[in-house]
């Protein structure tokens, strides 16, 4: 099994659904996104269109993030996905430097949603009630795990993971215009394998060799 | 695909394998925990999902809320809804910030600065629950005693928190008939030009099955009603083949995925649809059969604009046996014709309607929308086509009209002068092909429901409601009037109120703040002793005399407000997941004791019983929750499966959804017409035009009610008077709403303001070439200036609007005192736009104002 996702920019009418969505599951420092959409017109007037196009990690095979780490605390598992380890990250921002998508953040100092220091009881859930994921500290890097606590958890309960709502990642099956698929590129027959044959879905950048697992239908 | 036993095991062999090499596989948990991340296990106390229903916008969407250890941790799409599916847009996902706002109202306050109005500071004082119930005791004491009107209860948002019924049964028991709702600031025109039209309100595209739909400016991929359902259907639906034309003169997000945009100038809608109806009938697109059968179409107009009647009964001319008659029984109404009745010369509806739009060509029609007359005529072309006039299709066994295709509307065409008149247009060309109803069409809700609709107006005067629905001055201001309350409470005598307000309480609603000409509405409030219960601090919180705590939605017990679709209706609640502040009452609550303390409890408890159709026994208050536990057993639904589920569907089959509407109200002979001709119009002009003279009223101007109330559409609808007057100000100001604010709430939610790149200010939107002969560059701080007032604010040029108007978004530009700063950003359109609201619905008129821009 390795995963990924399929975005399609036709679908996608740029709500931001996904990143709020985003946002509040992996308790995504202010400031910072996992994932956002990058919006911009295209054209003269009248002849002018508006294009959305939503951005994660793209978890590559080849993924420059891990290699450019020099404290190896950026790691690949065997579902394909990359993650990182804030205890090993010592925040040297390589990774932020080496990625070409721009989809790693760093987290400079601890920041709280509302202005003034004031944590809300969201942001003061103890580390016992958060997953290691959600467990963030200043001074390391972040991004998206394609809500990796939620594919685990799947897996470890005999569920297939992207099957329904709660074992995708969280920007999936809320995406009111569902243009965010998440599957099994391994398995042909899956619903991301089958919507990159058909729709031609391509890959971003993908001439720094990274071999993305995310792929865009335009 | 599960996983086997066998693979997991596989699984966690390979994680102790590579565990050495540092890698991160399957068990995230244990490989962090196994190696520096600590000793600290994933092990929360609690970690549910309870389901229950948004509000952070009108669309209820069905959500799960996730509770970790007590606390709110996420809230989810529930995949149950038929309205949303699962979907969630950004507001209704941070709903727990809303809840968690440190900045809300959390303790009963009371007003210690006597100055009212923006840069005042209240002064707020801490006062108990009891005190504050007190003093409002006592004062709404005196007013029952003397008369009980001169209570005013406004609410907005308030409605779908705890439903109107409540404050209505409790205006009843005290005996005001000011209950006043907000819809004049949505859609209420659209919803008077459907009541008007077809005797009931509310309207879906039948999106499945429509091959080509027209959106004048609803702009539901930001904002807007039905939203989670009208997005993914059409979405859904472009891909199988519907095109999507968008008119309208900013590029929404809608109109940026459309095939088709069509940047039309603003408020000449009325003239593109009417030139589309010439179009029409002059390429024969005219669904004959469809006039003659359900609308009024053929039914014969005298000089006087009148229907000719016998007995009462309007006439047709019956082409059996070539004279007038009534239509009832075995006659063959002709649609089009000339004709001599009784001596008096006469054109059927439909021949007064083609005479009337002779000279409304595309070539003027250009002139004036400034689309291109081939554009024009295109559009109305494929529209025809599409329409594929006179099929039919079967569904569940049912032979059914097949007309795929509609035109829909939220605020692009009714927030104008002539709103009515201009959603009335879209009717009219509708009509003309046969899409009401029809398989592919316009689906109308609850056809033919209050017959009083299709009926002139009885334009009360004096009037009675502090708003003036009803009166001579909103004849069919069905939907309350919002921003006439402040406007008659600044001088209840010069419309002719018999009396003066005195206490106005508002639940969760901001009128200073959401309704034009700022200034006239703050004039207003400061005149009047006002009760606030709201979750956030408003501008018009800013202004009251005492502040009740509300709880929110993810604090109380609600009955909630759901949204019906094609496919199914369903029922809903909302139940508490926590108190985030340990607030003692909810709105409902408030209501409850003010009753008790009155000493109108019982009565209060009795139009409960009457509104909701329950029995609770008088004696005794209720909370919110066993009024739930009533309302569900009166509805047959099993609260322990709404508390599991949060919502029970049915779905509806195509017999519902196609034959109960105009098919069983309007089709044939004998039976009720819909109105393609609204003489009841032109019959409350006459009305109101002796009670102006019979009452001497000087504040209604009686030489265009012609106009104004003309029973077809005129050419002169898509002049609203600012158009028409502020020649020095060079551009069209319109006005949108944006996807991460609901109307004027929220703007305190961080989470929602690092949305997008552009969330946190708003702005002008203004064409690039005109930003460049005006100096201005992307970025720099403008004045919006029209004849009432001036905002400054941030340019922001595109290319997607155009060349002679700007749009400045609502949401924006708050100055509640007691809100941090982060949250005042941007500005607020409504100082600058003026107001003429429409008069026959009351409805804002939101896209009229003309300004000129200029760097600040």
């Amino acid at each position: 099994m390795r995963f990924g996702m399929v975005i399609d920019m036709s679908r996608c009418f740029g709500c931001r659904a996904c990143v709020a969505a985003c946002k509040t599951e992996n308790m995504v420092q202010p400031g910072n996104y996992w994932n956002f959409v990058l919006e911009y017109e295209q054209g003269k007037y009248p002849n002018v269109r508006k294009i959305f196009t939503p951005m994660n990690c793209m978890h590559c095979e080849n993924p420059p993030c891990m290699k450019a780490c020099p404290e190896k605390a950026i790691t690949k598992n065997k579902y394909g996905i990359v993650l990182i380890d804030y205890d090993k990250c010592k925040g040297r921002k390589y990774c932020i430097a080496a990625c070409p998508y721009g989809v790693i953040h760093f987290i400079n100092k601890e920041k709280t949603f509302y202005p003034d220091g004031q944590k809300t009881p969201y942001e003061n859930l103890p580390p016992d009630a958060r997953h290691p994921l959600h467990r963030k500290k200043p001074g390391v890097a972040e991004k998206c795990t394609l809500c990796w606590h939620r594919i685990e958890k799947a897996l470890k309960e005999g569920k297939k993971p992207g099957s329904d709502y709660d074992t995708s990642p969280s920007c999936i099956k809320v995406c009111p215009a569902n243009a965010r698929y998440f599957g099994d590129l391994d398995d042909p027959n899956s619903e991301v394998s089958r919507l990159i044959a058909e729709k031609r879905a391509i890959q971003l950048k993908k001439e720094f060799g990274t071999r993305p697992q995310v792929y865009y239908i335009v | 695909m599960a996983i086997t036993r066998r693979e997991l095991l596989k699984g966690s062999g390979v994680i102790a394998a590579l565990a050495a090499f540092g890698d991160l596989i399957f068990n995230f948990s244990e490989v962090m925990a196994k190696e520096s991340m600590a000793s600290t296990p994933y092990a929360p106390n609690e970690d549910l999902l309870i389901p229950s229903t948004d509000v952070m916008c009108v669309n209820f969407c069905g959500i799960r809320v996730r509770r970790v250890n007590g606390v709110i941790r996420a809230i989810y799409g529930n995949p149950e809804s038929p309205h949303n599916a699962g979907h969630l847009c950004p507001k209704g996902i941070s709903g727990l910030f809303e809840t968690y706002n440190p900045y809300r109202v959390k303790k009963p306050l009371k007003r210690t600065n006597p100055k009212k109005g923006p840069g005042e500071d209240p002064k707020w004082v801490e006062i108990s629950y009891e005190e504050a119930f007190d003093e409002i005791t006592k004062r709404l004491k005196k007013i029952m005693g003397e008369n009980p009107s001169k209570l005013i209860w406004q609410h907005a948002k308030g409605k779908y928190l705890i439903r109107d019924h409540f404050p209505k049964a409790f205006c009843k028991a005290f005996g005001t008939p000011n209950v006043v709702h907000r819809t004049t600031v949505c859609e209420a025109a659209r919803h008077v030009a459907d009541e008007i039209t077809w005797g009931y309100h509310g309207i879906l595209p039948d999106l499945d099955n429509c091959n080509y739909l027209i959106n004048m400016g609803a702009n539901y991929f930001e904002a807007e009603q039905w939203s989670r359902w009208l997005d993914r259907k059409t979405i859904e639906n472009m891909e199988r083949g519907m095109k999507l034309v968008v008119v309208e003169p900013r590029l929404s997000n809608l109109a940026a995925k459309a095939q088709e945009w069509i940047p039309i100038r603003p408020a000449t809608d009325a003239v593109f649809l009417l030139a589309m109806a010439r179009e029409l009938i002059n390429n024969g697109f005219v669904d004959e059969k469809f006039l003659v059968t359900y609308t009024n179409a053929p039914i014969l107009v005298a000089e006087d604009g009148k229907f000719i009647r016998r007995d009462g009964k309007p006439l047709i001319w019956d082409r059996k046996s070539n004279s007038a008659r009534p239509y009832e029984g075995d006659v063959e109404p002709a649609l089009s014709g000339s004709y001599t009745v009784d001596g008096r010369s006469c054109r059927t509806a439909f021949e007064v309607f083609k005479d009337s739009i002779r000279d409304v060509t595309p070539e003027y029609a250009a002139e004036v929308t400034g689309v291109p007359a081939e554009t024009i005529k295109r559009i109305a072309r494929e529209f025809g086509e599409h329409a594929r006039i006179g099929a039919t299709v079967i569904k569940d066994g049912h032979v059914l009209r097949y007309r795929p295709v509609a035109i829909h509307t939220f605020r692009g065409l009714v927030t104008h002068e002539y709103g009515v008149q201009n959603w009335r247009c879209a009717h009219i060309v509708m009509m003309l092909v046969g899409a009401q109803d029809a398989v592919g069409g316009l689906h109308l809700h609850d056809v033919y429901k209050d017959p009083k609709y299709m009926e002139p107006s009885k334009c009360e005067y004096p009037p009675k409601r502090v708003d003036l629905q009803e009166s001579v001055y909103f004849p069919h201001g069905t939907h309350n009037v919002a921003q006439q309350v402040a406007l008659t409470i600044d001088d209840p005598k010069s419309y002719g109120l018999q009396y003066e307000p005195e206490i106005m309480i508002c639940y969760a609603t901001n009128r200073p703040f959401s309704t034009s000409e700022v200034k006239k509405q703050i004039e207003g409030y400061r005149k009047i002793y006002s009760v606030v219960i709201d979750t956030q601090f408003t501008e018009l919180a800013d202004m009251a005399d005492i502040v009740l705590p509300d709880k929110t939605y993810l604090e109380s017990w609600h009955w909630s407000d759901t949204r019906w679709n094609l496919e199914a209706k369903h029922v809903a609640i909302r139940q508490p997941i926590v108190n985030a502040f340990n607030i003692k009452y909810d709105a409902f609550d408030i209501l409850m004791e003010l009753a008790e303390r009155l000493g109108i409890r019982d009565k209060y408890i009795e139009e409960i019983n009457k509104a909701w159709k329950i029995k609770l026994a008088p004696g005794r208050k209720y909370s919110s929750e066993e009024v739930v536990r009533e309302i569900a057993k009166a509805n047959g639904t099993d609260i322990e499966y709404l508390k599991k589920h949060g919502l029970k569907a049915k779905k509806l089959h195509a017999e519902d959804i196609y034959l109960k509407g105009i098919e069983a109200k309007f089709k044939g002979a004998g039976k009720p017409k819909m109105n393609f001709y609204a003489e009841n119009l032109l019959l409350t002009a006459e009305r109101i035009k002796e009670t102006v003279q019979k009452y001497g009223i000087k504040n209604i101007r009686a030489d265009n009610l012609d106009i104004v109330y003309s029973p077809f559409p005129r050419k002169e609808h898509a002049f609203p008077a600012p158009h028409i007057e502020a020649k020095d100000y060079d551009l069209y100001l319109i006005t949108y709403k944006r996807m991460y604010f609901e109307q004027s709430n929220n703007a305190v939610i961080p989470v929602l303001r690092e949305i997008a790149h552009d969330a946190d200010e708003n702005f002008v939107c203004i064409n690039t070439e005109t930003a460049k002969k005006k100096g201005i560059n992307d970025g720099d701080y403008v004045y919006v200036e029209s004849r009432v007032g001036k905002i400054k604010i941030r340019a922001k040029l595109t290319e997607g609007i155009r060349p002679d108007t700007v749009a400045i978004s609502y949401h924006y530009g708050h100055w509640s005192n007691s809100i941090p700063a982060y949250a005042k950003k941007g500005a607020n359109p409504n100082w600058v736009l003026e107001l003429h609201p429409d008069r026959i619905s009351g409805m804002n008129s939101f896209n009229d104002t003309k300004v000129k821009v200029y760097k600040a």
